[in-house]
């Protein structure tokens, strides 16, 4: 695919009410790479806490709000990929009945590619001149890696940051626990399946945890801080952001 | 109670529509790739079923299947002779063997072995459909007793898979499904010829070889790979949980 | 012995997660199997197409269950076997009820049958003096110590060895070891003379083939040829969905079932029954009776949406690979089905609003589509299940579950749905986040209805500007 003109920032609304940073990082490497950017003001979140919760009609607002405010796009780009996996496949299933609003779901589903995959598969870019020397272990969540397919992306990414060490941890590809209102619904299931993952983390020995998901992420931070383990959260786009 | 035509009724219903219709979702031909198999096995050459040897040998060792390298006659039936003496019995101290009727096992004549002359040799007889009700009755729990008292069960199978070592045995007159199951140990003795590949071939016979087609998988088809195991006890995997401890095997060479 | 329970999901949860011995076991478990299977799928010689077309057999299966149905009780009936059905649990029980005590039966050895534990069928059997042994060594232990068990496959997975021996010494008496081999050549030896006096042998059946007219069944102790060889009555019990048409696609997925079950290539007994033995045969039951059940299978197949569900045969892969079942075990799920499958078929056939914990209690990761043999989508169900207990369903009985939830996610959506009213109540969320104990930008306690979060881990504060704030600002100075 050639260049877009214009690339269309969805911010998920993780990133933009708690990690803004993950957001700028994006920015940063995407204007790095000569692109022009543009961000609808007035979304908010896609929808999926109340699909997944079963609460379809809610998802459904949301949904038709995304599509009004996202089908004139040329290009969509999210740093997340539960949030690509509801709007790519998700949506389609909510309009399954909706003929009018399915062809609308198709054509964005069609057009809205998660960072990474953004960076390498569209773009062609595997390295972005970014510089981290530090030991980094890699989450590779479930809605990227399963649903989307999207592992090999992120990882080509990772593996070309000058000075920075990229260690395995046990399990990368086993869920954190996170699942949405599961967290809060189910939390003591939900603080088991994560301090396994915590503890994974933590016996890779690595001083920065990274992925393409802010959800999973935070709530590996969320542990992390409560039993003061000095590990670092952050968002793929704020590794390929450093210099 | 629910009859067969109320209960087929509702599945009829479920699916939407008014009665079973008729559909084709039973096969009638072989496919092209069935057909190459079908060839491939008929035309193997004893040369080209010695691979099945090696894999047999190599896939006996995780099975816990004791594969014997004995390929004649008179070789496995000394191997097997001395698997009668020096086995011992597991349920008390006396010692009986019984086997199939079957043309290669009375070929190996274990009967005229003067080494087990003080050990009974039962062989499940054939039960004549014709015979009376209580005639069935006592020669089935003849040999009901001979199987639960032997030790041995010497069997021979169908066909041989190599890439599972798994035996394949249907039901027959004088061939009790017992001999292979109640006796600790296992011996199974089989024609080099009737040796496949895959399960995939073996599926492939039994569905569309003509003598498999009327014959039908009988009322009772085992498919046995390695003796009985089980890991139900922190997945420490002990052989011999219900069925037999040991399965031992022999392949009988074409060229004997 | 199962009772169904699954509203104590998150109690038993709770109590499993704290057992250390359990959490062992599961852990280890998972390691074992799940890359296990993994490794044998990458490896089919078939490639990676097997499974999906193992998936379009069983699904062609479901669609055509009153043919296939048909043709194999033709078959059976052909080869002297006798067929019953049932609609309903009850009428299962009593249909084997019925046979064991008209042919004056005291003992019966049964295999492993997911089904009979459903329908409930060892009590029933046992209130009419018969004496009901299960044969497979992990159901037997649960038999023993009534237990429920832990894992489809494994049952037993969660005694140790001293349990077990501790077990075995008082209800067998045998000497007191911790030894594996030694404990089952015990239990070998127990069951060996219930094998031999047993007048009655109990089965499932795994998959049967219409075709052919036989029912299968798969173990790997044996203790299934045995209970349906050696007693002179078989009864076999199948779930109306457990068939497939042709003996090639039974190939495939037998295969597919043992890799799923047990990271095999194939079972180490697979035996195929179409009757009783044959007159003039040596030995084999003299009668052979298939009991096939609906018991709330004809509602999932007229639903589109679950149908899929019927494709399932149980072999337990998705448990060894789920990270929710990997840490709360088979018995929080309060049902003979336990694990992502049981997510899904306990609900389906036991009622969606007693189950609602099970539907919603999932992260919805997807190990369990991937790791099932036939890539059954049971996220996709799980969201399906979700959905009717938000919104209620007359056809499925389902009333809205939660009248706070729905307010919750309702008055979300009002603010969601305006750009202006969000930012007004981020900002007031600001404002009142300063209330709330916290060390660090971290918070560690927050209120109803997002408590269970700071249950166990820390809250990051919202930002001090939405990241659309600081594009608004970066886009005006440079428009400056």
């Amino acid at each position: 695919m050639n260049k877009p003109e214009k690339v269309t920032l969805f911010i998920q609304c993780l990133v933009d009410t708690v990690f803004p940073e993950t957001g700028a990082a994006m920015v940063t490497v995407l204007e790095s790479l000569g692109l022009k950017l543009d961000c609808p003001a007035n979304q908010t979140c896609c929808g999926q806490p109340a699909f997944n919760a079963g609460h379809t009609r809610e998802a459904r607002a949301a949904a038709v709000k995304f599509l009004d405010i996202f089908e004139d796009a040329e290009i969509i780009v999210c740093p997340s990929g539960s949030c690509v996996n509801m709007v790519r496949d998700h949506y389609l299933d909510l309009f399954a009945d909706d003929p009018k609003m399915l062809v609308r779901a198709q054509a964005v589903s069609r057009k809205i590619y998660e960072f990474t995959e953004f960076l390498v598969d569209v773009l062609g870019v595997e390295s972005v001149g970014a510089r981290f020397p530090h030991k980094v272990t890699y989450h590779a969540s479930c809605h990227l890696n399963r649903f989307l397919g999207i592992d090999r992306q992120p990882r080509t990414l990772l593996a070309h940051i000058d000075d920075m060490t990229l260690v395995e941890m046990k399990g990368a590809d086993t869920c954190c626990g996170f699942g949405g209102t599961f967290a809060v619904k189910y939390s003591e299931i939900s603080g088991a399946v994560l301090a396994e993952k915590v503890k994974n983390i933590v016996d890779s020995g690595a001083e920065v945890v990274t992925g393409c998901d802010m959800g999973c992420l935070m709530n590996i931070q969320g542990m992390l801080s409560r039993k003061n383990i000095p590990i670092e959260v952050k968002h793929i786009a704020q590794l390929l952001a450093e210099k | 109670m629910t009859t067969q035509k109320e209960f087929i009724q509702d599945i009829s219903t479920a699916l939407g529509r008014p009665t079973p219709v008729s559909v084709d979702v039973f096969t009638v031909a072989p496919t092209t790739a069935e057909q190459d198999i079908l060839k491939a096995v008929r035309q193997r050459s004893s040369g080209e079923r010695q691979p099945f040897i090696k894999t047999l040998q190599e896939v006996s060792v995780p099975l816990h299947l004791d594969f014997h390298p004995e390929r004649s006659l008179e070789d496995i039936r000394q191997a097997i002779i001395t698997l009668i003496l020096e086995k011992d019995p597991e349920w008390g101290t006396k010692k009986s063997v019984v086997r199939w009727d079957h043309p290669l096992l009375n070929s190996l004549n274990l009967e005229a072995a003067a080494e087990l002359k003080d050990i009974p040799l039962y062989i499940t007889n054939h039960v004549a459909a014709t015979s009376s009700a209580d005639d069935l009755q006592a020669q089935r729990q003849q040999t009901r007793k001979e199987v639960e008292a032997s030790f041995i069960g010497i069997t021979s199978a169908d066909y041989c898979i190599a890439a599972t070592a798994t035996l394949a045995m249907k039901t027959r007159p004088g061939q009790a499904r017992s001999v292979s199951l109640v006796p600790s140990i296992h011996v199974a003795v089989v024609e080099e010829s009737r040796l496949l590949a895959t399960l995939k071939e073996l599926y492939t016979l039994l569905k569309w070889d003509e003598a498999e087609q009327a014959e039908g998988l009988t009322n009772n088809l085992s498919l046995i790979s390695g003796p009985s195991k089980t890991g139900d006890i922190e997945l420490v995997m002990v052989h011999g949980a219900h069925g037999p401890r040991e399965l031992h095997l022999f392949v009988v060479s074409d060229h004997r | 012995m199962s009772t169904i329970a699954p509203e104590k999901y998150k109690e038993n949860a709770s109590k499993n997660i704290a057992d250390p011995v359990l959490q062992k076991a599961l852990s280890g478990l998972q390691e074992r199997l799940g890359p296990a299977t993994e490794n044998l799928y990458n490896s089919l010689p078939e490639g990676h197409k097997m499974r999906t077309e193992a998936h379009q057999f069983r699904r062609k299966a479901i669609d055509n269950l009153d043919v296939l149905l048909s043709t194999l009780v033709d078959k059976v009936r052909g080869h002297g076997g006798i067929v019953h059905f049932a609609k309903t649990a009850e009428e299962a029980v009593e249909i084997c009820k019925k046979i064991a005590l008209d042919n004056d039966v005291k003992t019966v050895v049964k295999g492993k049958s997911m089904v009979t534990e459903e329908v409930g069928l060892n009590l029933a059997l046992e209130k009419e003096g018969i004496e009901v042994y299960e044969t497979d060594l992990g159901e037997y232990i649960l038999q023993l110590s009534g237990e429920a068990p832990t894992h489809i496959v494994a049952p037993a997975i969660h005694k140790t060895r001293r349990e077990v021996a501790e077990l075995f010494t008082e209800k067998l008496g045998t000497p007191y070891t911790e030894d594996p081999p030694i404990l089952t050549r015990y239990a070998r030896k127990a069951l060996r003379e219930k094998f031999l006096k047993a007048d009655m042998g109990i089965s499932g059946c795994n998959l049967a083939c219409a075709e052919t007219g036989h029912i299968v069944t798969v173990s790997n102790e044996g203790n299934i040829r045995m209970s349906t060889t050696l007693p002179k009555i078989h009864v076999a019990f199948m779930g109306m969905e457990r068939i497939v048409a042709n003996l090639e696609e039974q190939q495939s997925i037998l295969r597919l079932m043992s890799m799923g079950a047990a990271a095999q290539e194939i079972g180490g007994y697979v035996s195929y029954v179409g009757g009783p033995a044959e007159v003039d045969h040596g030995d084999g039951p003299q009668e052979f009776h298939l009991i096939i059940i609906d018991n709330g299978r004809s509602k999932i197949l007229a639903d589109p949406e679950f149908r899929e569900m019927l494709c399932c045969i149980r072999c337990g892969a998705c448990l060894n690979v789920c990270p929710v079942y990997g840490k709360i075990g088979g018995q929080a799920y309060g049902s003979p089905y336990c694990g992502p499958v049981g997510a899904v078929v306990t609900p389906l056939l036991f009622g969606i609003n007693n189950s609602a914990d099970l539907c919603a209690g999932e992260t919805l990761c997807g190990a369990c589509k991937q790791a099932c043999p036939l890539e059954i989508n049971l996220p996709r169900m799980l969201l399906a299940l979700r959905s009717k207990l938000s919104e209620g369903d007359p056809d499925w009985d389902v009333q809205p579950k939660s009248k706070g939830e729905n307010l919750i996610f309702a008055s979300w959506q009002r603010f969601n749905s305006n750009r202006k009213v969000y930012d007004l109540l981020l900002g007031l969320m600001r404002v009142l986040q300063h209330l709330l104990p916290a060390k660090q930008g971290m918070i560690s306690r927050l209120p109803w209805p997002l408590s269970g979060w700071t249950a166990n881990r820390n809250m990051k504060k919202l930002a001090p500007k939405t990241f659309m704030q600081q594009w608004r600002e970066k886009k005006e100075k440079k428009g400056s």
